[in-house]
């Protein structure tokens, strides 16, 4: 992997990271309020999708 | 777009072969890391919430920190099915206390067709189900799915897992998908001429059967539609040469072949390249090969064994070192594509409870198959009954000739037990019918009959 790709993937790490923070803090605004809860799940499941393509191989040291 | 030029789009776009090249093209030995961390944390996630994968390693005297290395993976005790059926008795209704989820998380149910005993119930959760046409989507694009694709689903949408996935998958990378579900073959058929589609999915018998009422009920040829690839799953025959070689000449496209199971996920895929077997997504699976009769575990090509499968991120059913029963040996070598992930050769072989002994020799169905369908005067149709004539096992071979063929009955008969003999070392009786007369199968094909069981 050359060094810009590596720097591309680190971004995109970050990225998906950043989703599951604000996904995660949407859910725990949206008390009593099922169409936020409920979205907010879904876009947690497809975060964890993103996760197993890119997080969990970037986890492993070199 | 016109969606039948794809090629140029392709050019265009200069469009990557791989679903998720950071995946796919890893390094073996950085997958084979990703793989132990994430069996690791599927044992984790299982022992903590599963009280029945808790109890069975408890009384193995496992501990999850007890798995540093891959040679620790072995200690881990299987499942197999009827495991899983006894956490049925248990509850959480009607799951078990496999579940690894509060049973409010659970948003999906599937089940095994229960041809080998009481049906096993799956529950996913969203996650779970995002994850299935995850993996879906790794098989498809890796067949050459595009957004481009209008995709027509024939199939019943219904309890079994079958095709849903796929279909979810196809939405995923863009393809306009047509249900077909509640229409009968005829009507499947004429949808797909009159939208012009590009693909489909189907089990290879329904493949066969659609082909053969194009031409036979509708009066056109199959090839006419311009189908540009069609992907099978739930039986073994699209790795099956010969019953390849005959559906690939009957819609005129490549035909690839996808391995699945419901208490599984979706493991393993042929790609474009047709390698001679399926790619296992060794990203989201761990397979291992476990010799039939020593249960040691085979890491050499060519040697055939059962297949013990691992899904790393399935959350509420956790299946883990589950004994699949299906007979897998790995290539000696690798795929053009590019893909790191190792290649099953030829497929799944077979099934370890449908290898049976016949007049004391190894009989799998698959080798009949691939004997018949060589056979261009036999339809795609056959069956093979096993039962006991006096003391002796006794197998029936019944096939179907094609019209206007009825001259060369005799001929024909002895070719095929000849052929049938080289391949499989048993004689067989062969009843020949007229076309049209054995039982027609839309979902899976029951052909193999062991009455000697009952």
């Amino acid at each position: 992997m050359t060094k810009m790709e590596e720097e591309r993937l680190r971004a995109i790490e970050a990225k998906i990271k950043g989703l599951r923070r604000e996904a995660e803090e949407l859910l725990a605004l949206a008390e009593g309020i099922e169409a936020i809860r409920r979205n907010a799940e879904r876009i947690l499941a497809s975060v964890k999708v993103l996760e197993l393509n890119v997080c969990d191989p970037l986890s492993l040291e070199d | 777009m016109d969606r039948l030029q794809e090629p140029i789009r392709r050019w265009q776009m200069r469009e990557s072969p791989y679903w998720n090249p950071i995946l796919e093209t890893m390094p073996e030995e950085k997958l084979r890391r990703l793989q132990l961390e994430k069996f690791k944390r599927i044992v984790r996630w299982a022992y903590d919430r599963s009280p029945f994968y808790r109890r069975l390693y408890r009384e193995a005297g496992l501990e999850p920190e007890d798995i540093k290395t891959f040679e620790d993976i072995r200690k881990v005790p299987k499942v197999d099915k009827d495991k899983l059926r006894e956490s049925q008795q248990r509850g959480p209704f009607p799951y078990g206390d496999i579940l690894a989820v509060p049973l409010e998380e659970v948003v999906e149910f599937r089940q095994t067709s229960g041809t080998t005993g009481v049906p096993v119930y799956q529950a996913d959760t969203w996650a779970d189900w995002e994850w299935w046409s995850e993996c879906w989507a790794y098989i498809l694009y890796a067949q050459g799915y595009r957004s481009t694709d209008r995709v027509f689903i024939p199939f019943g949408y219904n309890v079994f897992v079958a095709f849903w996935a796929g279909h979810y998958a196809a939405e995923k990378i863009g393809c306009e998908v047509v249900p077909g579900g509640v229409l009968d073959t005829e009507a499947r058929v004429l949808k797909m001429k009159e939208l012009r589609c590009t693909a489909f999915m189907a089990t290879p018998t329904y493949v066969l059967g659609m082909a053969a009422t194009a031409k036979e009920k509708l009066g056109f040829d199959p090839r006419d539609l311009g189908i540009k690839r069609i992907t099978c799953a739930g039986e073994p025959g699209a790795s099956i040469p010969t019953t390849k070689r005959r559906m690939e000449e009957a819609w005129g496209c490549p035909v690839y072949d996808h391995a699945g199971a419901t208490e599984i996920g979706a493991w393993s895929y042929e790609c474009t390249h047709q390698p001679g077997g399926l790619h296992v997504n060794e990203a989201f699976f761990l397979v291992e090969i476990e010799d039939l009769e020593t249960g040691e575990i085979i890491e050499e090509p060519g040697r055939a064994g059962k297949m013990v499968i691992t899904a790393f991120d399935r959350l509420a059913k956790p299946c883990i070192r589950f004994d699949s029963k299906d007979i897998i040996k790995w290539a000696d070598h690798r795929c053009e594509c590019g893909r790191t992930f190792r290649v099953i050769d030829g497929g799944v072989i077979g099934r370890a409870d449908d290898i049976t002994k016949v007049k004391g020799v190894l009989l799998a169905p698959t080798a009949i198959e691939e004997v018949v369908r060589a056979f261009p005067e036999l339809s795609d149709e056959f069956e093979v009954i096993v039962s006991k004539r006096g003391d002796l096992d006794d197998i029936l071979l019944k096939v179907e000739l094609r019209p206007g063929l009825e001259a060369k009955k005799e001929e024909l008969v002895e070719r095929l037990k000849r052929e049938l003999r080289l391949k499989t070392n048993l004689g067989y009786r062969i009843e020949v019918h007229p076309y049209g007369t054995l039982p027609r199968y839309e979902v899976k094909a029951r052909r193999f009959k062991d009455l000697r069981k009952k």
